[in-house]
């Protein structure tokens, strides 16, 4: 959670400009039609600024009010953020019916692992209940993001430059929260705000990240979608293939049968 | 610092380092489904698996050796390794353009099982591990016969699952041409 105060004023104000500036693209880009979920992400993420400022304003950084208000706002928004990466995941592989079927249930498989993982190890004070909860989240997203890529790399899945980048930041994100977690738990105090800036710091690679994508958006062709076979080549291709293949199959067991014999 | 909080910094530079191999861009040119079918039809490699298995045995050089014709032996011996090398390579392509037809397979199957993709995925693991190991031994001039076989069946067996799916395919198929509302309907569930 960035406190901001001196330099972590500025650098706060650099981020929501940044994310001001993604929302005017999205807006620009009309991208609010076909990624909705990261548009309200980015939403809720200047709403989120703009509420964790002003409840430092009015009750100081160092009040209950603003810790509560803050750890729920980022509760809110670590769920708005999970929305958008499954919106990625789903845009990425919801048109091969089969693969989507099979990974979406290996994603949430995987996740609900580290979740408990993440649960499980984790210190049982009350006091670091929050950290260790978010730390999980952060740790269940970006892994949820990597085994995405990894399927995809397997089956060859062309990801839009877009999607691909807003996942990268997303888990370059989470992976940087995980971190950060860690180190406060282990030395609260001692590293003063280097717990805030190197999440700012991430959080600002994200968001560049995000721009530059967002920028390019018209200027680069879409991936396209392969095209469901029409039937009728469908068929004519599954038996064409059939037939090559029982070919190959025959030759092989010829084969197989001369070697067994010498050997 | 708790070696349970040292894992969690671990398994975050891990999927770091993960992510950035998964994101970077595939080595091979992708395949059209066209290109996979086309190769396909094309002479496989491992149809002279008979002649190389018989050139590689010891006793096909040992006249040689017995009439005094040890150096000439030796070079036969050589090339013939290196033909060997080789077949190897062109083996490991064949098996990966399988794999190739069989992702696209995936990508139009109406439905993928997971044990399936699973097996495909560890036996192309076990299978670029044996085309390493059988390289390392033909290096070394050890008899390759074993992992040869082991190849073989791997790609027999390759062959024989995407005969299956195929034949899983070419069903949905006949039944979507029966009734052609089918598809556009799965279509327009998936949209």
């Amino acid at each position: 959670m960035a406190e901001p105060r001196h330099f972590l004023n500025v650098a706060w104000a650099l981020t929501t400009l940044l994310e001001v500036v993604l929302l005017a693209y999205l807006l620009r880009r009309k991208l609010y039609r076909t990624h909705p979920a990261f548009f309200l992400y980015v939403l809720m993420v200047i709403l989120q600024s703009l509420v964790q400022q002003s409840c430092s304003w009015y009750w100081g950084s160092d009040s209950l009010p603003y810790w509560t208000i803050s750890w729920g706002s980022q509760a809110v928004v670590i769920c708005a953020r999970w929305f958008a990466v499954v919106e990625i995941a789903r845009r990425a592989m919801a048109m091969y019916m089969g693969i989507w079927g099979m990974v979406s249930r290996i994603l949430i498989g995987v996740s609900a692992l580290v979740l408990a993982y993440s649960i499980a190890v984790s210190e049982r004070q009350w006091t670091l209940g929050v950290l260790n909860a978010d730390r999980s989240l952060e740790l269940c997203i970006s892994a949820f993001i990597v085994c995405l890529f990894l399927f995809a790399r397997y089956y060859r899945m062309p990801m839009n430059e877009l999607e691909r980048r807003i996942a990268v930041g997303f888990c370059l994100y989470s992976c940087a929260w995980v971190i950060n977690d860690s180190i406060y738990e282990s030395w609260r105090g001692s590293f003063g705000h280097l717990w805030d800036y190197i999440n700012i710091f991430a959080f600002f690679g994200s968001l560049l990240l995000w721009i530059g994508a967002a920028r390019k958006y018209s200027e680069l062709p879409n991936v396209t979608a392969p095209n469901p076979l029409p039937a009728e080549r469908y068929g004519e291709l599954s038996r064409e293939l059939n037939s090559r293949l029982h070919l190959l199959n025959n030759r092989l067991d010829h084969l197989l049968h001369s070697e067994d014999s010498r050997l | 610092m708790s070696l349970a909080v040292l894992m969690f910094i671990v398994l975050a530079i891990v999927l770091i380092g993960l992510l950035a191999w998964a994101v970077r861009p595939p080595k091979k040119l992708l395949l059209s489904v066209d290109d996979v079918f086309a190769a396909l039809s094309e002479e496989r490699h491992y149809a002279r698996l008979p002649q190389i298995l018989q050139s590689l045995r010891e006793e096909d050089t040992e006249f040689l050796f017995g009439s005094g014709h040890a150096p000439l032996a030796g070079r036969l011996r050589a090339e013939r390794k290196q033909i060997a090398l080789q077949y190897l390579t062109y083996l490991e392509e064949e098996y990966q353009l399988l794999l190739e037809a069989s992702r696209i397979l995936a990508k139009l199957a109406p439905e993928v099982i997971p044990m399936d993709e699973f097996e495909r995925f560890r036996r192309n693991v076990r299978f670029v591990l044996c085309c390493r190991y059988l390289r390392g031994r033909l290096r070394l001039g050890l008899p390759p016969w074993g992992a040869f076989g082991i190849l073989s069946d791997m790609e027999g067996e390759m062959t024989l699952r995407l005969e299956m799916t195929t034949a899983r395919l070419g069903e949905r198929a006949a039944l979507a041409s029966e009734s052609p509302l089918f598809l556009e309907n799965r279509r327009g569930d998936s949209e």
